[in-house]
């Protein structure tokens, strides 16, 4: 299978008034073609900023601050080698190479976005019906001139507004992409399309918005789905249906996407690889057999321990001591950023380890991947008392109840 | 088996729209949202119950209306024999000291201006127990029986994280010494590795103080985890009941198998398990549907007798009437799209809305049926189209109400053992029921 995009060392950072917060912290991934990459963590682990910068669309004060994003595509090789012949491998653009203006260009028609909650996510007083053929416009007058980057902001100008003012009915979208949109809506799904599309996002409840939203996202063609949460905000019964139109059109469409979740049950419903993330980093990443059947780093293992198993209850959870780190650079340590919760943690985790390879495509972020657990190297949990005030007290807390039980089960399992 | 602690019987709680004063005067009907809508359960002395269901099915308004923080519209909750809605003064106090509640979000029901150690004493403060500094003392207790550690006792709330925060609310729960805890949604708002450690502090608190647990939320596996037996709810009534194990190896109610399919599984097997997904969104408790809640959605729609198509069929069919009976379907529209502005090609309007409705072959009969009510509409005659469908494919599911009969493992559904009262109803619908010839006009 190719790839469609190769991430490489990608690092977004949050400049604050408390501080610089690493929310991204050196990850790699590929994305294959044509197949969907789940992405893992709790919150605060960095997930969703992830997507956002996959797709440049990371505000003020966050700022992508060192990475490169190989995207395979070779059209745009091709138009961009002249100017930019270091931006180009082979059928590989790296986004980050481009210019604002060409970025901007692939948003809508190469990459897309979906969000967890449809309800903020929709103006509410603009039809749904013209706010998805708002994108299909887009995209539209895009293609139409596809060698202008500018063609979807021109043409509003001084004269525009004064004529929306004076006519304010007039719209922005043309007959043909509100066809689109009508014709869009019912590939997500919506029953009676043409006259739900005249309706307003309140009228809608939050499943019919996900799919409206998703629509919206298809108005490019895109290669690339970002969903982010899709399903988080719904019941169970509405999130199946949801997965299943995103398997359905993630096959007939033959994008690819990149799923964000906290959810173990929505990954292992659709996604072939799975990166874990734990504090901005990949901790894990493989094929979705390698990461749940045979994981390597102690955080995924606490994770799939976590849950509570709906076909064989009963059994006593194991949860992870302590809490996520807050990720405010001052405060990160120096060593394994998953050392003072790990049950396993050894004195080689008193430094930053690298990405270790396990077998061919799954890689861990932990020395146990190269060698065994030996409780001759554990590291005294006093070791991790920190001189910072606030979190680490607080994570104490925690650990004196839970720590004990965690880690005595984790030890037996060797 | 143990006695009920906690017996609720018919609980009802409408809340009315339209009814100011205003309204009354100019004589506007007003509107009732069937919150909790006629339940009745028991919970038995030191086990856990769960309540599941999708949002706004009303488990939050259950747990509120059954301790009263909320008045009823209707039926009563009895505790430890003492009827709770009729209790006033100093037994109303014992009641509130007896059963306490937990809430769901960590975030907004602590007071961000009240130290933890004051946050857990208030409930001993408000029912008079010790002086200061023995409640103080119990704080520092029940802060390290949580996890916490005593040293906390002056941080505020937002010095602490989302689990701590709970476990804070479960410390404050706790300081009365009670012997029931409603917990709503307890552990919804924290990520897995911590929603596990609360898990397991309520387990283990209960088993070290006798506790007996109504456990609210919509994660089945969490429910599955802590609970002894199971509710569940749907749009304000409870559409089955029973122990844990049962409920989740033996389903019977349509909604309850649907529900439980619809969960993702962590686990390397799931891509190839194949879920049906129920079709449809939660209609609203303004206007629920008429007979059995679930109907509008359910897999297993029964069939008026003589009829026999498969599942699918009868699905479709009563999707696509209750699209005209809603109007859904725009007759000017559709007219456009047939491009014939005159309205004179009946058959070319029949043909296009009939091909986008059912994506499938009818059986001869339906087809008639079916393009006679789509005639009807064409004349603008939407009355005429519903009546004509609703004749010949009306359900028992949609006349008769179900109800949960007496036993350790009742479903609200007409294909299970039901109440005599809805037997005797059936018979008579059955014995009503006549099926009109396919086709034949209703005119």
């Amino acid at each position: 299978m190719t790839d469609l995009l190769r991430v490489r060392d990608l690092s977004t950072r949050f400049f604050t008034e408390e501080g610089q917060i690493n929310a991204v912290e050196n990850v790699s991934f590929t994305v294959e073609a044509g197949s969907v990459l789940g992405v893992v963590g709790e919150s605060g682990s960095g997930k969703s900023v992830t997507g956002l910068s996959l797709i440049d669309l990371v505000e003020s004060p966050g700022k992508i601050t060192s990475g490169e994003i190989w995207y395979n595509n070779a059209d745009l090789a091709e138009r961009v080698e002249g100017d930019r012949p270091e931006a180009v491998d082979g059928d590989f653009v790296d986004l980050r190479r481009l210019s604002e203006a060409e970025r901007r260009s692939l948003r809508g028609s190469a990459f897309s976005m979906i969000f967890q909650d449809p309800m903020s996510s929709f103006n509410p007083s603009i039809t749904v019906g013209e706010q998805i053929a708002e994108a299909a416009e887009v995209q539209r007058r895009a293609s139409a001139n596809p060698r202008s980057t500018r063609s979807r902001t021109q043409g509003y100008g001084l004269g525009q507004m004064l004529l929306d003012g004076v006519l304010p009915n007039r719209s922005y979208t043309s007959e043909e992409s509100w066809d689109r949109a009508v014709e869009l809506l019912e590939r997500v799904g919506i029953p009676d399309p043409a006259e739900r599309a005249e309706e307003y996002p309140h009228q809608f409840s939050g499943g019919m918005l996900q799919r409206a939203m998703i629509a919206q996202a298809l108005a490019g063609d895109p290669d690339l789905l970002v969903a982010d949460e899709p399903t988080t905000a719904l019941d169970v019964t509405i999130q199946a249906q949801i997965l299943d139109l995103l398997a359905d059109l993630q096959e007939t469409m033959e994008m690819s996407v990149v799923l964000i979740t906290h959810n173990l049950g929505v990954i292992a419903r659709v996604a072939d690889r799975v990166s874990v993330m734990y504090a901005g980093e990949v901790v894990e990443r493989g094929t979705l057999r390698d990461v749940f059947d045979d994981p390597v780093h102690p955080y995924t293992k606490g994770l799939l321990g976590s849950v509570p198993d709906i076909d064989q209850p009963g059994e006593r959870l194991e949860p992870i001591a302590g809490n996520v780190p807050d990720l405010v650079d001052a405060n990160m340590p120096d060593r394994c950023y998953f050392a003072d919760r790990c049950p396993k943690a050894m004195t080689d985790c008193l430094t930053r380890p690298p990405e270790y390879e396990v077998s061919d495509g799954h890689r861990a972020r932990c020395v146990l991947a190269e060698r065994e657990y030996s409780e001759a190297d554990a590291v005294p949990d006093e070791r991790f008392a920190r001189a910072t005030d606030d979190g680490t007290a607080a994570n104490d807390g925690s650990t004196a109840a839970d720590g004990s039980i965690a880690s005595d089960a984790e030890v037996s399992d060797d | 088996m143990t006695d009920p602690l906690v017996t609720v019987d018919d609980l009802e709680k409408y809340y009315y729209e339209n009814d100011t004063l205003l309204d009354r005067l100019t004589g506007a009907e007003r509107e009732a949202v069937r919150a909790v809508d006629g339940v009745s359960f028991e919970v038995r002395e030191g086990e856990t119950l769960g309540v599941v269901g999708e949002s706004g099915c009303g488990k939050s308004t259950l747990a509120e209306t059954l301790m009263r923080l909320r008045e009823p519209t209707g039926g009563s909750v009895t505790f430890d024999g003492d009827p709770v809605f009729d209790l006033s003064g100093t037994d109303m106090n014992a009641f509130r000291r007896r059963a306490q509640v937990m809430f769901q979000d960590p975030f907004s029901s602590l007071d961000p201006r009240m130290t933890a150690g004051e946050i857990i004493t208030e409930p001993l403060a408000i029912h008079g127990v010790g002086t200061s500094g023995e409640r103080r003392e119990r704080a520092e207790t029940l802060l390290d029986e949580v996890g916490l550690s005593a040293d906390q006792i002056d941080r505020y709330p937002h010095e602490f994280s989302g689990g701590q925060r709970q476990r804070i609310g479960f410390a404050r729960a706790l300081a009365i010494d009670p012997e029931f805890i409603v917990l709503d949604e307890p552990v919804s708002a924290l990520d897995v590795s911590v929603q596990a450690q609360v898990l397991n502090l309520l387990a283990d608190m209960q088993a070290e103080r006798d506790l007996t647990y109504l456990f609210i939320a919509h994660d089945l596996s969490v429910v599955r985890h802590i609970s002894d037996r199971v509710a569940v709810m749907y749009l304000g009534e409870i559409v089955e009941i029973g122990p844990t194990e049962e409920i989740f190896e033996d389903p019977k109610h349509p909604y309850t198998k649907a529900l439980l399919e619809s969960v993702p599984r962590a686990d390397t097997d799931e891509r190839d398990r194949t879920v049906e997904t129920i079709r449809g969104d939660v209609p609203s408790p303004r206007n629920p549907p008429s007979g059995c809640s679930f109907r509008t959605r359910c897999p297993e729609l029964i069939q008026p007798p003589g009829l026999d198509l498969p599942q699918a069929t009868f699905r479709g069919i009563s999707e696509f009437r209750t699209r005209i009976e809603n109007g859904d379907i725009d007759v000017d529209l559709r007219w456009e799209q047939v491009g014939d502005p005159d309205r004179e090609d009946r058959e070319a309007f029949v043909d296009s809305l009939r091909e986008e409705a059912f994506d499938t072959e009818l059986p001869d009969a339906e087809e008639e049926t079916v393009s006679e009510a789509i005639r009807a509409l064409a004349d603008g005659d939407r009355e005429t189209a519903a009546a004509t469908l609703r004749e010949r494919y009306r359900s028992p599911c949609e006349a008769i109400d179900p109800g949960l009969p007496a036993g350790e493992h009742p479903s609200a559904c007409l294909l299970n053992e039901q109440p005599e009262d809805v037997e005797t109803a059936r018979e008579e619908w059955e014995a009503d029921y006549e099926a009109p010839e396919a086709g034949a006009s209703s005119r």
